[in-house]
């Protein structure tokens, strides 16, 4: 129940698909999405991102399938071209779910094809087919000539030409972003994968499943960040710029000011307003938060107009939302791109105007002329300019829309996060700016390292379900837990959760230990430590104590048996799980 | 950690939901520390260490009424299950743990009960609760138990009286030695509350502590507002009202801006008690006897709904307070009294909370919640006096 215990091995270099079993104690242990994506990856961590060998495996969770809230979801795993990190994001939309009625835990993709190729699953039946007449084409295009075939992702110009922060982008709009993940698919020749399937999954507890799924639903209601009428179900995630503008930390002009005077032409009400902005949503999700224009054109989420508004000074929305559905056709990850060209806005002295951004996007999915540079990524851009101290990276991945000086906790869970400077993994918005489940003080490092350790546990064991973040911004992982199993049979709890993210998490930073990260890369840019962002209206808003921010790192290291350099002191904990 | 363990301990006997003697705090950042009475602080100490959590609080409750609701659940009972809407919303259940079944250490089997649960009760013992990321957390959930045993054992003993030996004892002391006389008397307010937005904050501040003061309202439940202009000044959400400095959303009445998105899950329903009574200010709390007197309903036996508290159309009567159902948040209390509000200036929700409106100022708010609940009071012990228990 809950799993399939089957998954398809692609070998793009031999052409051959074929069903495996995945044994139940380890679906048990790693769940699915992520979990299960990273347990695979137990054998080809240290291959090199680009290697032919290197696996790109996407992955559901055991709630996929059945009506639990926001879990029609999936991870995709592998390793980073623009981290060196192991990689995983997690997208909703409809692909996930047909993927688990297709009867598949996971698709395993391994070796590099000749020549393009389309990945088509129908069922119990999967083909490797030519697409060479799809390569080069925009996402839009290769999309709508698959929708035949049920669901499809595909990369853009983006990941066939490699850029470092190219997506894979869902049919539906959704993305699988950040990482460059869309460069790993490209490399590959791999153009898209469609994917149908009729099987349905049982649920083993019904009755427990029904109470479960009306707490869960029941906490959503109760909370006014996802349902509340200035919440996101309403407005989407731009509802928070109006908030992180009047929290002062909101990233204005690189990194270099957390206040921009205009936020409020691309807030979430002047989005509704400006652009007709109608709920839509991942498949089965109650929430909604998406937003599209009235001609269905996918309206950009708050880290997108943040970056390409105040990160590059520009406050027009209509160009933002031209920056937007320019990187989504493309296929490439907003906050990445944006964020590059911030810091090669500072770098030259002069921040991209609209009509400039717009140019140079193309030109990065293209690779040619200053987008070949770009295309790079802002940390490698920054050295090869020679102002290595413009790239708002951590671990070479651009910050979001978050600026650590606001927010202690932040500043903590970018420095830890495996896969780079991310706000999800511990995502501690929801406790120091949302209040969710409990506030915490947002300028003290008070407690924030056992904080923040809790919470990239409970993050990775929610990707894994795989269930959407926002869901809980209500729920916990007590009704999660119950969801799971009922529709498994199998006893979970918060705490036997929390135990799976932690291993999770130790599994990841392992490996990223292994390929050479430590104590040095788990770091803030230097401005951050000396520069005060735009305080204001009673909040001052000073550089981040670097002390304090080391003593919370050594403690956050202690918290997970680490060493004061970050790592396992030649244990090799790999060894140790399962 | 320690000034908040202080805090917390401070706020258990300031409620009086604790013994004086009978109260310890575990937490951990990269030490674990404990704080309070030995045994328990021992206790507390040895069930977070295997929990994957910051804090922890064991206490013996002031109260004898979770003890009682161990005794007289069924053998083979493993949990209580209040009807109340913190404990539905929240809790979902409260497991306990019989003395008999209390060997050596029970620190093994508590952490696994609460790896699932917020809460536990431990007979003879007191309750236990966890804080998955801040000390405040363990105190909310302490809170919430608490509130919930005070609510079912009263509304058990309305329903089966007493049946264990010292309950009719230890409830007459209750009555007369516990509870204490509710009023406003003494408590100063703005009569007519002005406009300028320090003036504002400074009251709704005010009033939030005289709520928590006078036992309307546990933990961080409840939430309070005052409109003003275009704007509705509400405390924000999971903000106690005794605390709320910088917790004071200013919302525009236009949605123009979203900054109100961490406002209380209420909002909504003030925003439309506003517009259709005029109020001025609106104060929502949880007085426990308004709770229980919320779910007495003379119908139940004829009546084919299940889910009274979301479901229920009907508009009941408490001594002229309206009684109406509805959930917390988008849930459908926001459709249900703000129209049944206006009239009387005062609300009761199922299972939930009282809501009252002030046309001026906090003072008729106030003392319309305080009336609600000693009416309830009052009423309670009149039904409790009625029955041969």
């Amino acid at each position: 129940m809950g799993w399939t215990g089957k998954l398809l091995h692609v070998d793009l270099t031999r052409g051959t698909c074929e069903r495996r079993e995945i044994p139940a104690e380890i679906l048990h242990a790693y769940l699915g999405g992520r979990g299960l994506g990273v347990r695979l990856m137990r054998d080809f961590f240290r291959l090199d991102p680009f290697d032919p060998d290197m696996p790109i495996i996407f992955a559901v969770g055991p709630l996929c399938g059945t009506n639990s809230p926001t879990a029609a979801r999936l991870a995709c795993v592998s390793r980073s071209p623009l981290t060196g990190t192991i990689y995983d994001c997690s997208a909703g939309g409809r692909f996930a779910w047909r993927l688990k009625a297709a009867g598949l835990d996971a698709v395993f993709i391994t070796g590099q094809s000749a020549r393009p190729a389309l990945l088509a699953i129908d069922g119990a039946r999967a083909e490797l087919l030519p697409a060479g007449a799809l390569w080069g084409k925009g996402v839009k295009e290769t999309v709508a000539s698959l929708k035949e075939r049920g669901s499809v992702t595909a990369i853009g110009p983006a990941g066939e030409n490699g850029v470092l922060f190219a997506n894979i982008m869902m049919g539906e709009g959704n993305s699988i972003g950040r990482g460059g993940l869309g460069a790993v698919m490209g490399r590959k020749r791999l153009k898209a994968i469609t994917v149908q399937g009729e099987g349905t999954t049982p649920v083993a507890d019904r009755e427990r499943f029904d109470a479960a799924r009306a707490d869960v639903m029941r906490l959503f209601r109760a909370s006014p960040v996802i349902f509340g009428e200035l919440g996101i179900s309403e407005y989407g995630t731009p509802a928070l710029v109006d908030l992180m503008a009047q929290r002062r930390m909101a990233p204005t002009e690189n990194f270099r000011a957390t206040f921009f005077a205009d936020s409020g032409n691309y807030s979430g009400p002047a989005i509704k307003r400006e652009c007709g902005a109608k709920k839509e949503g991942c498949y089965g999700c109650p929430i909604q938060c998406k937003k599209a224009s009235a001609q269905g054109e996918a309206l950009p989420e708050y880290e997108t107009v943040n970056h390409f508004g105040a990160l590059n000074g520009i406050s027009d929305l209509h160009a933002i939302v031209r920056a937007n559905s320019l990187c989504n056709e493309l296929g490439m990850d907003t906050i990445s791109a944006a964020a590059t060209l911030s810091a090669f806005g500072e770098a030259r002295g002069r921040f991209p105007d609209p009509a400039e951004v717009a140019s140079l996007l193309a030109d990065i999915a293209c690779r040619r002329g200053e987008g070949e540079l770009l295309g790079l990524g802002s940390r490698r851009l920054a050295e090869q300019l020679g102002h290595s101290e413009v790239s708002m990276s951590v671990k070479s991945l651009e910050l979001p829309a978050y600026d650590p000086r606001g927010a202690y906790g932040m500043a903590l869970a970018y420095a830890t996060s495996n896969r780079g400077g991310c706000h999800l993994r511990a995502y501690p918005i929801s406790h120091e700016i949302l209040r969710k489940p409990v506030p915490t003080d947002r300028f003290s490092f008070s407690g924030k390292a056992r904080i923040i350790k809790i919470a990239e546990d409970v993050n990775a064991a929610v990707d894994s379900l795989v269930a959407c973040k926002f869901a809980f911004f209500g729920a916990t992982l007590e009704e999660y837990g119950e969801l799971l199993t009922a529709a498994t049979g199998v006893e979970y709890g918060p705490e036997s959760l929390k135990a799976i993210g932690e291993r999770i998490y130790l599994t990841e930073r392992f490996y990223n230990c292994e390929n050479g990260f430590s104590r040095k890369d788990d770091t803030l840019p230097e401005r951050f430590f000396t520069e005060p962002g735009s305080g204001g209206e009673g909040i001052d808003v000073p550089p981040v104590d670097r002390e304090r921010f080391s003593e919370e790192l050594q403690k956050y290291y202690r918290i997970r048996g680490l060493d004061e350099n970050g790592g396992f002191g030649g244990r090799n904990i790999l060894e140790e799980l399962p | 950690m320690r000034d908040q363990i202080s805090k917390y301990t401070g706020k258990l006997l300031a409620d009086r939901s604790a013994c004086a003697d009978g109260i310890a705090f575990a937490a951990q950042d990269d030490v674990l520390i404990t704080a309070g009475a030995p045994g328990l602080a021992e206790l507390a100490g040895n069930t977070l260490s295997r929990l994957n959590s910051l804090a922890l609080v064991a206490a013996r409750p002031s109260l004898p009424f979770a003890d009682f609701l161990i005794a007289r659940a069924a053998e083979g009972e493993d949990c209580i299950v209040p009807q109340d809407t913190e404990t539905r919303t929240f809790l979902h259940d409260i497991p306990f743990l019989r003395r008999k079944d209390l060997t050596g250490d029970p620190s093994p089997v508590l952490a696994k009960l609460l790896g699932n649960r917020k809460g536990v009760i431990v007979e003879g013992v007191g309750i236990v609760a966890v804080g998955a990321i801040t000390v405040e957390q363990a105190f909310i959930n302490y809170s919430s138990v608490f509130h919930s045993t005070f609510v079912k054992y009263l509304q058990d003993v309305l329903a089966d009286g007493f049946r264990l030996p010292g309950e009719r004892e230890a409830f007459q002391a209750f009555r007369s030695q516990w509870l204490r006389p509710l009023s406003a008397a003494g408590l100063d307010f703005v009569p007519s509350l002005p406009g300028d937005k320090e003036a504002i904050l400074d009251e709704i501040e005010r009033v939030g502590r005289y709520t928590v003061e006078r036992g309307l309202v546990d933990s961080f439940f409840g939430n309070i507002s005052a409109a003003a202009g275009e704007l509705i000044y509400i405390s924000q959400t999971a903000a106690s009202l005794d605390e709320l400095k910088g917790c004071i959303d200013p919302v525009p009445a236009d949605n123009s801006s979203t900054t109100g998105i961490t406002a209380s899950s209420e909002l909504l329903a003030h925003r439309k008690i506003y517009e259709q009574t005029g109020a001025r200010v609106i104060l929502h709390g949880h007085p426990k006897f308004a709770v229980v007197m919320s779910m007495l309903c003379d119908r139940k036996k004829e009546c084919n709904i299940k889910d009274c508290w979301k479901d229920c159309p009907h508009v009941r009567d408490l001594g002229g307070t309206p009684v109406v159902a509805g959930e917390i948040g988008a849930g459908g209390l926001a459709k249900r009294v703000p129209p049944v509000i206006g009239a009387s200036g005062s609300a009761i929700v199922y299972g939930h909370g009282v809501f009252t409106l002030g046309r001026e100022g906090f003072g008729e708010a106030f003392a319309t919640m305080v009336d609600v609940e000693n009416f309830c009071r009052e009423e309670y012990f009149r039904r409790v006096d009625g029955k041969v228990l």
